[in-house]
């Protein structure tokens, strides 16, 4: 088996149909998030809204294949990189772990999808995830994966807690507040490896802040995730700052989502 | 062709009940090295061919395996300074080059249609050949002495005998031809030949030696 | 076969074939015994869901473009997709125009629970007569609007599997559920 593992290749059954990031893109409607469009009026995501259960169902997919792919990107961790040389041992051990919470999510998104009525494949597949866990640079891959991509986990399951209590849906409630609970675990790993491995070494840090952030704004179309009232998927500052960021850093996530809710087409 | 007449103790080596412990301080960092570093690769392995096979359950079950190895691997390096051994990667290491060469045969397949040889491997080859190295030292270890040794190994073989039985079931779910029989015997034929020059996973000796010097007629 | 006209002709933004949206209106209209023109506007512009019924007589839909999309494959035409789109619209306008429904407010007037209640019975025939289905979504939805109780889903099950409810009858499953 290879090191570095290819999205492109990503295992998949019959079910799943894989959308490129060029199609992705090159969709002159707008790119699609949380369940919803960029091109429709940003609101937050609620029962409440006339398509918001399809949303949520259409979210709920999205989290689900966003689930398979953290599981395969801490799974590639485990086996990418040798113990001494790239990384110490110990943060071997933390992915193994991942791994098994990321397998248990799988779990609770495909029980969920099937509480609200959605198929496994219903929905196009992007790589996006994995693609940001493919980096070879293991301080940089936990920092992008762990730190931006778990921590808009946070804010789409704390989204999606506070969907469930106000639909009075006991389930999808349960469900996400125990997820949520790993997620900052998940979060909390990248923070303290992120401070560990770079404790000496200031340039690394630099390039693994500046990839979370290259992350961070991949997934920041049309500000979606932010902390304004309207938006789509809510900023989770108490549960970000439990995972280990600071407030300046939450403050950075949010601008970056004002600006780029500022330049998105209307 | 099985020689008959050849004599057996009668307490199989793994039977050491009323015996004081076989191995010595050194002796048991040793294999608790060799161990953590079997424990290792696996994980590894688990972890990295998630991404590569299509089967959806398979998949999730792997995720999962994947740290019940990776915990044992830690039970291991955790135990390793009590048993003199402060720089446990020193003795992090494979029992000979031939359990190198069976990782590596094992390790191999990649590509989403050999999900088969990847399942044989792990749940018909290794894992089978470390509840038996597991069973023995628990064993033939002494259970006063070495009684914290003998805790982690009993966790440990309580995960390994329910990843067994799930990794071949999976196995079994997913053979459907004669076809795929052979392809499952194949490689575990391959596999089983590369353990053997091994002699398993913590190397000759790994569970005992069943088999009686014959005295010099008188 | 009945008669369809669909706007725009071509499409810039999707891969949609007008012909082939025609067809599949023809199909769902025949099957539901619709035999007169039906005419369909559809905002290529929008990949959300939503569809409405512009004129009961003579039959006038307008559609998000998304609303007839593959959700497998963004931008491409989904068949069992536009079934269902267009065999909901289709089915109320029969409901309309049954006389079982005189008394109920005009669409505009309808609130989502309203809607949800609808919805379940119309997707239920919808599925006995082969068309569209997704049982569990459409719970899913009524489950939202009427809670996620015994209750609510055993109107759920009756709107669902009775044929040719009235309003009234519609309503008061609806009602008798959200007021327990
Ligand atoms: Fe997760
Ligand atoms: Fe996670």
């Amino acid at each position: 088996m290879r090191k570095i593992f290819p999205a492109e290749e990503l295992a998949r059954d019959a079910r799943f149909i894989r959308q490129t990031n060029e199609q992705r893109l090159s969709d002159p409607r707008g790119t699609r998030v949380a369940g919803g469009n960029a091109s429709e009026q940003l609101a937050k995501l609620t029962p409440g809204l006339a398509n918001g259960p399809d949303r949520a169902r259409a979210l709920m997919h999205g989290i689900f294949v966003g689930e398979i792919q953290a599981l395969e990107g801490a799974g590639r961790t485990c086996w990418d990189f040798e113990v001494g040389e790239d990384v110490p041992f110990e943060l071997k051990l933390d992915m193994a772990r991942q791994c098994w919470d990321e397998a248990r999510h799988c779990e609770i998104s495909v029980s969920l999808a099937d509480h609200m009525g959605t198929e496994l494949g219903e929905f196009a597949e992007n790589g996006l995830l994995y693609e940001a866990a493919c980096n070879p640079d293991p301080v940089l891959r936990l920092t992008g994966v762990n730190r931006a991509l778990e921590g808009l986990a946070i804010d789409v399951f704390n989204t999606m807690k506070e969907f469930g209590n106000l639909a009075g849906d006991p389930v999808l409630e349960f469900c996400e507040d125990w997820m949520l609970a790993d997620e900052v675990t998940h979060v909390k790993m990248g923070s303290d490896w992120l401070r560990r491995l770079t404790e000496n070494d200031k340039e690394r840090l630099e390039k693994a802040l500046e990839f979370q952030k290259v992350v961070d704004r991949l997934f920041s179309f049309n500000g979606f995730r932010g902390e304004d009232d309207d938006s789509p998927i809510q900023l989770t500052r108490r549960f970000r700052e439990l995972a280990g960021f600071s407030d300046d850093e939450i403050d950075e996530i949010a601008d970056m989502s004002r600006e780029a809710r500022a330049e998105a087409p209307s | 062709m099985t020689d008959t007449k050849r004599p057996r103790e009668p307490f199989a080596p793994w039977d050491r009940r009323s015996l004081p412990g076989l191995f010595d301080v050194e002796e048991t960092a040793e294999r608790i090295g060799h161990y953590k570093w079997v424990e290792m690769k696996l994980f590894e392995a688990l972890g990295g061919w998630v991404a590569t096979v299509p089967e959806l359950d398979v998949k999730l079950r792997l995720g999962t395996h994947c740290y019940h190895h990776a915990w044992h691997a830690d039970l291991f390096d955790k135990r390793l300074p009590e048993l003199r051994e402060m720089k446990t990667e020193r003795l992090t290491v494979p029992a000979n080059d031939q359990l190198v060469a069976f990782f590596e045969a094992m390790t191999e397949p990649e590509d989403a249609t050999m999900t088969i040889e990847k399942l044989v491997g792990v749940y018909r080859v290794l894992i089978p050949h470390k509840i038996a190295a597991y069973t023995y030292h628990r064993n033939a270890t002494s259970e006063i002495t070495d009684m914290p040794t003998v805790r982690i190994l009993d966790f440990i073989l309580q995960d390994e005998f329910n990843d067994w039985r799930e990794g071949e079931m999976l196995i079994q779910s997913m053979i459907e031809t004669e076809a795929e029989v052979e392809r499952a015997m194949n490689h575990q034929l391959k596999l089983e030949k590369l353990m053997l020059a091994a002699g398993g996973i913590a190397g000759p000796g790994s569970i005992g030696d069943p088999y009686v010097e014959m005295p010099e007629e008188n | 076969m009945p008669e369809v006209s669909v706007t725009p002709e071509s499409f810039e933004m999707v891969f949609y074939d007008s012909a082939v949206i025609g067809e599949v209106v023809a199909e769902v209209a025949e099957r539901l015994g619709i035999d007169e023109a039906i005419s369909l506007e559809i905002d290529e512009q929008s990949p959300l869901g939503r569809s409405k019924i512009t004129s009961y007589d003579p039959i006038e839909l307008w559609v998000d473009g998304g609303a007839l999309e593959n959700t497998q494959r963004p931008r491409q035409f989904g068949k069992a997709r536009s079934r269902d789109t267009i065999g909901r619209l289709l089915i109320r306008i029969m409901d309309r125009r049954s006389g079982r429904f005189d008394d109920a407010p005009a669409d505009e007037d309808l609130d989502l629970n309203q809607f949800a209640a609808w919805d379940a019975h119309c997707v239920g025939r919808l599925e006995r007569l082969g068309i569209g289905g997704q049982q569990k979504r459409r719970q899913y939805q009524f489950r939202n609007r009427h809670g996620f109780t015994d209750v609510a889903d055993a109107a759920f099950t009756q709107l669902w599997d009775s044929s040719e409810l009235s309003w009234t009858e519609i309503e008061r499953i609806s009602e008798e559920c959200r007021t327990s």
